[in-house]
């Protein structure tokens, strides 16, 4: 069962249409697998729609939009969307449906280090990246802190880290005050948000430090 | 011809309020349906009233800027003439579909001035257009993908080749009108009359 979801605030973001690209990618992906954020979310949808569009309200100007009315429907045709064809990745010899979000991105090739392989999305986002991560059997990412934060969707697979184990659908998000070493012992796919590099805090593993910002 | 009522008249806007708050709210979720089933430009004229001006005073609110603001109406006010056909009624008032997109429109503007990259991503993160979600079992897809084989089955010769084009064999509108050596704009009213058509047959049969 799903035990971790984006905060009520995340969601009330989301569905406003604030959050960063890479965000909503990553909450839409979510919701695609967690029916009770999907609930709260067309909530909020029609409580913000009631709040904008049927509460009275006295500063609305009246305007003469007759010119765009006329050009809207001067053209009688309507628009058909592509049939979204579910979209699947092979990993470690799986075949997996990606959520539509993330199918449907730019992505790059994915690049393999050691047990892990990162696919970036190719997205324009400030200082955001989002990646595809596998991470393979027995694999494990060395101890580290983040400078900003990571979230971490679980898609497929297991990891667990010294807060406990993660199923898929697990919307994962950590900061500078959290430290960790997931490690997955069947092996997992996962869709990441960072916006630092991360920091890795014991031993030889601090030599990885100039390559964090692969590793995401 | 087998006269279909109009399956959004029938029902209640989900989520019942008292009488006051849904009267405006119906009403305009019946002209969302009047627009979607028969494209009726006196209907999309009250949507077109109801939410022109405060389409404008939230993206005055967003951009503070009263261009920008009118692109925002454009945009919103364009898909829901356009794309109508996407709304259904069950699956909340017209208010709701109208504010998701006036949201998506939104979110795509800001990221246009931010990048300066036009792209319409919101339609991937926040589709106008949703399949029923995977909870329903493979048999009922089944069921419902032959039961939607058999209603296109029964449309003219004409309307069947261009919806087989299309949602089959996945070809353009462009390409499918080059393929059968007829205009573009053939394409697209063969395709919406027959999904017209669909919509009223399969909406019935689900009621």
């Amino acid at each position: 069962m799903i035990k971790h979801h984006p905060t009520e605030q995340l969601l009330t973001q989301f569905s406003q249409g604030e959050l960063p690209a890479t965000l909503s990618i990553a909450v839409s992906a979510h919701l695609e697998l967690c029916e009770c954020c999907r609930a709260k979310v067309e909530s909020l949808e029609k409580r913000h729609a009631e709040q904008l569009f049927t509460l009275p309200s006295n500063d609305i100007e009246e305007d003469d939009f007759a010119d765009l009315f006329a050009q809207i429907t001067s053209n009688d045709e309507i628009d058909i969307p592509k049939p979204s064809e579910p979209k699947t990745l092979e990993y470690q010899n799986k075949t997996v449906s990606l959520p539509r979000a993330i199918a449907n991105m730019q992505r790059g090739n994915f690049v393999q280090l050691g047990k892990l392989a990162r696919s970036r999305l190719q997205l324009d986002d400030g200082e955001l990246r989002a990646s595809l991560l596998q991470i393979g059997a027995g694999g494990e990412i060395p101890h580290h802190t983040h400078t900003g934060f990571e979230l971490t969707l679980l898609l497929d697979g297991e990891f667990s880290d010294e807060s406990g184990s993660y199923v898929p659908g697990d919307f994962i998000w950590l900061d500078g005050r959290h430290h960790h070493s997931p490690a997955t012992q069947s092996g997992c796919l996962c869709f990441t948000v960072v916006n630092s590099a991360l920091h890795f805090n014991k031993g030889l593993s601090k030599l990885l430090n100039p390559i964090g910002n692969l590793i995401y | 011809m087998v006269n279909h009522a109009p399956r959004c008249e029938t029902r209640a806007v989900a989520g019942n309020k008292t009488n006051m708050e849904q009267a405006p709210t119906q009403a305009l979720t019946d002209a969302l349906c009047k627009v979607a089933e028969d494209r009726d430009k006196r209907a999309f004229a009250q949507l077109f009233e109801y939410f022109a001006p405060k389409i404008k005073r939230f993206g005055i609110k967003q951009f503070a800027n009263e261009a920008l603001a009118m692109e925002l109406v454009q945009e919103t006010l364009t898909t829901v003439w356009r794309k109508a056909h996407l709304y259904h009624p069950d699956k909340g008032a017209a208010t709701t579909w109208v504010y998701t997109v006036m949201r998506n429109a939104s979110f795509d503007a800001l990221r246009k001035m931010k990048s300066n990259k036009e792209e319409h991503i919101s339609e991937e993160i926040w589709p106008l257009f949703q399949e029923e979600q995977s909870t329903d079992s493979d048999f009922q897809d089944h069921l419902q993908s032959k039961q939607i084989q058999d209603h296109i089955s029964k449309l003219p010769p004409a309307q069947q080749e261009v919806v087989k084009g299309v949602y089959f064999q996945e070809m353009s509108q462009e390409q499918l009108a080059e393929h059968l050596s007829i205009p573009v704009g053939t394409v697209k009213s063969r395709l919406r009359l027959a999904l017209q058509k669909l919509r009223a047959e399969i909406g019935d049969s689900n009621d």
